[in-house]
C-alpha cells in the first residue's frame, strides 16, 4: 500500500519543458508521470494514476493560465488580463507594479491602455532556453510556482499631444521597440476550484 | 485644361449637414433607380444568373434580367428587384446597385475569367453603431462630437467567388502594390482629378475640377489586387461629405471604371458610373520590408481630428496667452522632446549684438540679443523694449532662423525670422492665434524684406526671398525622434498652397493621413521655408527651414490650447522619397 509520504513525494517534482511556452512542461513531465511500478497492487496503481492525472491537469491549467495572460496582454485586452489574478495578487511588469486585482486592473488601464508606462510589453515569443522552464505544485494541490522563459517585445510609448504623436499612437506605433530575453516568475493559487495568479513578475535575463 | 471650380470653402471648412436617418432615407430614395452613366453601360451579365459566395459574408444570388434590372436574394432570403449599372474592364465587371427601400447596396467586382469576386457592401447611417461598438471594445468614449455621421458611407468588404464547378482557393487580396503611385485622371463626366496612393489605408486627392486644385485632401481607402495590372481602389470621404468612390484601375491601358455614391455638400445625391483615362505622374518609394505585400492588412483606421480638437472661446485663448505662455523651456532650453529629436546645435552668434529687420509692406522690428537665450525686441519706433526667450539655428551657412513670442498685441503672435547673412535678406513669418473658424487655430502672415546688423552685406534693392513652387510634387520622410523606429512621417508637398502628412504604421507601410494649407518660400537654392497650419485638426502652425543638401531642417511650432500657448522647436532628419510630376496640372487658369 502506498504511504502518504510516497504520495506527497510524487506530487512535488521538478519538470523540464520543451519547445513551446511551457508546453514541454506538460509533455515531458506527463510521460514520466504515467510510469507506474509494475509490482504495485492494482488499487494502489489506480490511485497513483489518478493522482498523477490530477497533477497533469493542474500543470496544464497553470500553463494555460499563463499563456492566456500573455495572449491577453498582446491583444491589449487588459481588463480580461486583470481577471486572471486573485484578490490579493501582485504584478511586476518592467516597471509597472500593482497590488491586488483592482490595483492591477487600474494599473493596466492607466499604465498600459493610456500608455503612461515608460515600457510596455507588446508581444512575446518562444525563448531559446524554454527547456529551463519549471513548474512546481504543492502537495495539497492548492499552490503552484513556475518559471517561464520568454522573449518579450518591449516598447516605449510615444509621448506628446502634438498631431503626429497622436496619429502614430492611434496606429499602434511606439517610440522604440526591442526584443529581450526574460522570464516570468509566477505563483498561483487554487481559488474555488480555479487556478488564479497570485503573483507575476517579469525579470530580464 | 479642364474646368476648374474654385470654392469659397475647401472640403475641411464646409459644415456638412448632420443628416438624420429619415433624411438620409429620403435623399437616397432616387438611388433605387441605379447609377447614371455618361458612358455606355455593360450588358455583360444580361440574362445571366450568378451566385456569389463570400468568405464569412453574404451569399448573393443574382438574376440579371437585362442590362439595368436585376433580382437579388441575400442568404437565401426573399428576392428583391433592383436597378443596377455595370461597366467592364477586360474580364472584370463592376456592378453597382442599391437595395430599394434601404440605405444599403452592393458594389461588386466579378472576374469572368477567374471566377473570383469581391463584394463591397455599402451602407449609410451605420457610423453610430460601428463607433459605439468600437468605443466599447477600446474602452474609450464614442466619437459623436460631429454628429452621427449618417451621411458617411460605410463599407464591409467580402472576398469570394462565383459559385460554379468547385470553389477556387484563390481570392482577391488587400495589397500595397499601388502604394507610392500618383495618377492624373480625366473622367467621362469632365471631372479631372489627381489621386495619390501614398498609404495602404488612405489616399490623397487633388480635386482639380470640383475644388479648383488648390488643396489636397485625404480619405480612408482600400486597395485590392485582382491581378498584376488590375486593382480595386475605393475611398470614403470621411470627415467631409462621406461620399463613397470605387474604381477598377487597369495599369496596362491606364483606364478606370468607377462608381460614385453619396451626397455632396448641398445634400444632393450623386450616384453614377464613370470611366476615365489616366496618366502616371510618378512613383515614390515605399518603406515596408521586402516581402510585405499588405495581404494581411489590419483594420483600416479613420483619423477624426475634429473629434479631439478642442474649441476655445476668445477669452479662453486670451487667458492662455496671458497666463500660460511658454517658449523654449522658459529659458531652460527646448530639449529634444516632441518633434525636436534631431534639432541642431543652438546658435548664439548674435549674443550681445543688435539688428533690425525691415519687411517690405510689413513690420520693422529691432532686436537686442541679450545672450544666447534671451532677446529684447520692439517694433521700430516704439520706445519700449520687450523681453522674450528665443532659440536660433543655422540651417545653412550664414543663414539663421530664430523665433520668439510677440506679446505687444492681441491676438498673440510669434515671429519666426530668417536672416540671410550672405544676401542681407530677411523673411519674417508672423504666426498669430485665431482664424475665422476657431479661436485656437493659428494662421501665418509672410513678409519678405531685409535686415541690418554689424557685418551684414548691403541688401539688394529688388531681389527678395520669395514664393516658390519648386517643392511641389516632392515627398520627403521626416524622422523626428531617435529610437526604433522613433517618430516618423512623410510629407507630400502637393500644391503650392497645401501639403499632406502620412503617418507610417509599425511595419513601415503608409497609414493614416491628414492635410492642410501650406506655404513655400525659397531662401536659397535648395533651402526653403515650408509652413503649414493644421486646420480642422490641432490648429498648430509648423514652420521648417529645410536644407535639401543636408536633408535636415530647423523649425518651430506655434500652438494654443487648453494647456497653454507654446513655441517649440522642430528638428528632424529627412530622406527623399520621390517626386511627382504634377506642376503642369496646378496653378492659375490660363
Amino acid at each position: 500500500m502506498t504511504t502518504s509520504h510516497s504520495k506527497r513525494s510524487r506530487r512535488t517534482f521538478f519538470l523540464q519543458g520543451g519547445a513551446a511556452l511551457g508546453a514541454g512542461v506538460a509533455a515531458s513531465g506527463g510521460a514520466a508521470a504515467l510510469i507506474v511500478e509494475r509490482t504495485m497492487p492494482a488499487n494502489d496503481a489506480l490511485a497513483e494514476l489518478q493522482q498523477r492525472l490530477v497533477l497533469l491537469e493542474d500543470r496544464e491549467a497553470i500553463r494555460q493560465l499563463h499563456l492566456t495572460f500573455t495572449q491577453l496582454i498582446e491583444a491589449q485586452q487588459y481588463e480580461a488580463a486583470a481577471e486572471l489574478f486573485n484578490e490579493t495578487a501582485q504584478l511586476q511588469l518592467s516597471g509597472v507594479n500593482a497590488q491586488g486585482r483592482s490595483g492591477i486592473r487600474q494599473a493596466l488601464a492607466v499604465q498600459y491602455r493610456d500608455q503612461q508606462a515608460d515600457v510596455l510589453h507588446n508581444a512575446y515569443r518562444h525563448s531559446a532556453v524554454q527547456k529551463n522552464d519549471s513548474l512546481t505544485v504543492s502537495d495539497d494541490g492548492q499552490y503552484a510556482s513556475a518559471t517561464f522563459h520568454v522573449e518579450a517585445e518591449l516598447c516605449a510609448p510615444l509621448r506628446g499631444d502634438f498631431t503626429l504623436a497622436q496619429m502614430a499612437r492611434l496606429q499602434g506605433c511606439a517610440a522604440d521597440r526591442r526584443w529581450e530575453a526574460g522570464r516570468f516568475k509566477v505563483e498561483c493559487v487554487r481559488t474555488q476550484g480555479q487556478w488564479k495568479i497570485a503573483s507575476l513578475s517579469y525579470q530580464s535575463a | 485644361m479642364a474646368q476648374r471650380h474654385y470654392r469659397p470653402l475647401q472640403m475641411h471648412r464646409i459644415a456638412y449637414t448632420d443628416l438624420t436617418e429619415t433624411q438620409m432615407t429620403q435623399l437616397l430614395r432616387p438611388a433605387a433607380n441605379g447609377p447614371s452613366s455618361r458612358s455606355v453601360v455593360s450588358n455583360a451579365l444580361a440574362g445571366k444568373r450568378i451566385k456569389i459566395v463570400t468568405d464569412g459574408g453574404p451569399i448573393l444570388e443574382y438574376a440579371f434580367r437585362n442590362g439595368r434590372e436585376l433580382e437579388l436574394s441575400e442568404n437565401g432570403g426573399k428576392t428583391i428587384k433592383a436597378k443596377y449599372g455595370a461597366l467592364e474592364s477586360r474580364s472584370l465587371v463592376l456592378i453597382s446597385h442599391m437595395i430599394p427601400g434601404t440605405q444599403r447596396g452592393y458594389t461588386l467586382t466579378v472576374d469572368q475569367r477567374t471566377g473570383l469576386a469581391t463584394a463591397f457592401e455599402v451602407f449609410f447611417s451605420g457610423y453610430a453603431a460601428i463607433e459605439t461598438a468600437a468605443a466599447a471594445e477600446a474602452k474609450r468614449p464614442p466619437q459623436f462630437k460631429m454628429g452621427r455621421r449618417n451621411r458617411e458611407a460605410q463599407r464591409k468588404i467580402w472576398f469570394g467567388y462565383v459559385d460554379s464547378d468547385g470553389a477556387p482557393t484563390a481570392r482577391h487580396t488587400f495589397t500595397n502594390r499601388l502604394e507610392g503611385k500618383g495618377i492624373h485622371w480625366r473622367q467621362d463626366n469632365d471631372i479631372e482629378i489627381l489621386e495619390f496612393y501614398l498609404s495602404i489605408i488612405y489616399s490623397n486627392m487633388i480635386e482639380l475640377t470640383r475644388f479648383g486644385g488648390e488643396m489636397t485632401t485625404c480619405a480612408p481607402s482600400d486597395y485590392i489586387m485582382v491581378n498584376d495590372h488590375q486593382f480595386i481602389y475605393s475611398r470614403i470621404e470621411c470627415e467631409f461629405a462621406g461620399t463613397f468612390t470605387l474604381q477598377l484601375i487597369d495599369l496596362f491601358d491606364m483606364t478606370q471604371k468607377g462608381v460614385r455614391l453619396g451626397l455632396n455638400e448641398k445634400d444632393e445625391l450623386e450616384y453614377y458610373l464613370y470611366t476615365g483615362q489616366g496618366e502616371v505622374v510618378g512613383q515614390i518609394a515605399s518603406f515596408e520590408a521586402f516581402g510585405n505585400n499588405a495581404e494581411t492588412r489590419g483594420a483600416r483606421r479613420v483619423y477624426r481630428p475634429l473629434e479631439t480638437f478642442e474649441t476655445m472661446s476668445d477669452a479662453e485663448v486670451k487667458d492662455q496667452a496671458l497666463n500660460h505662455a511658454h517658449s523654449f523651456g522658459d529659458g531652460k532650453g527646448s530639449g529634444a522632446a516632441g518633434m525636436a529629436g534631431y534639432k541642431s546645435e543652438v546658435v548664439t552668434r548674435f549674443a550681445g549684438k543688435q539688428l533690425s529687420i525691415r519687411m517690405d509692406n510689413g513690420p520693422a522690428i529691432d532686436y537686442d540679443f541679450v545672450d544666447g537665450k534671451k532677446l529684447k525686441w520692439r517694433y521700430a519706433g516704439d520706445g519700449h523694449w520687450r523681453e522674450a526667450w528665443y532659440e536660433m539655428y543655422e540651417p545653412d551657412e550664414e543663414l539663421y532662423f530664430f523665433a520668439h513670442f510677440l506679446d505687444a498685441e492681441f491676438p498673440r503672435s510669434c515671429a519666426m525670422v530668417a536672416l540671410d547673412m550672405k544676401n542681407g535678406l530677411s523673411t519674417l513669418l508672423k504666426g498669430a492665434t485665431g482664424t475665422p473658424f476657431r479661436n485656437n487655430e493659428t494662421h501665418p502672415t509672410y513678409y519678405f524684406g531685409t535686415f541690418q546688423t554689424e557685418g551684414a552685406p548691403t541688401p539688394p534693392t529688388y531681389l527678395r526671398h520669395g514664393w516658390t513652387d519648386e517643392m511641389v510634387g516632392e515627398c520627403v520622410t521626416w524622422n523626428y525622434q531617435r529610437g526604433n523606429p522613433g517618430l516618423s512621417s512623410m510629407h507630400f508637398y502637393a500644391t503650392p498652397s497645401t501639403y499632406s502628412w502620412i503617418i507610417f504604421q509599425p511595419d513601415g507601410s503608409g497609414g493614416m493621413q491628414w492635410s492642410s494649407p501650406g506655404w513655400y518660400s525659397k531662401l536659397r537654392d535648395g533651402v526653403y521655408i515650408m509652413a503649414w497650419v493644421e486646420e480642422a485638426c490641432n490648429g498648430t502652425l509648423g514652420v521648417i527651414c529645410f536644407n535639401q543638401r543636408l536633408m535636415h531642417d530647423a523649425g518651430f511650432g506655434f500652438h494654443v490650447g487648453s494647456r497653454g500657448l507654446s513655441l517649440s522647436v522642430i528638428g528632424a532628419r529627412a530622406r527623399h522619397a520621390g517626386k511627382f510630376n504634377i506642376k503642369q496640372y496646378l496653378g492659375l487658369k490660363a
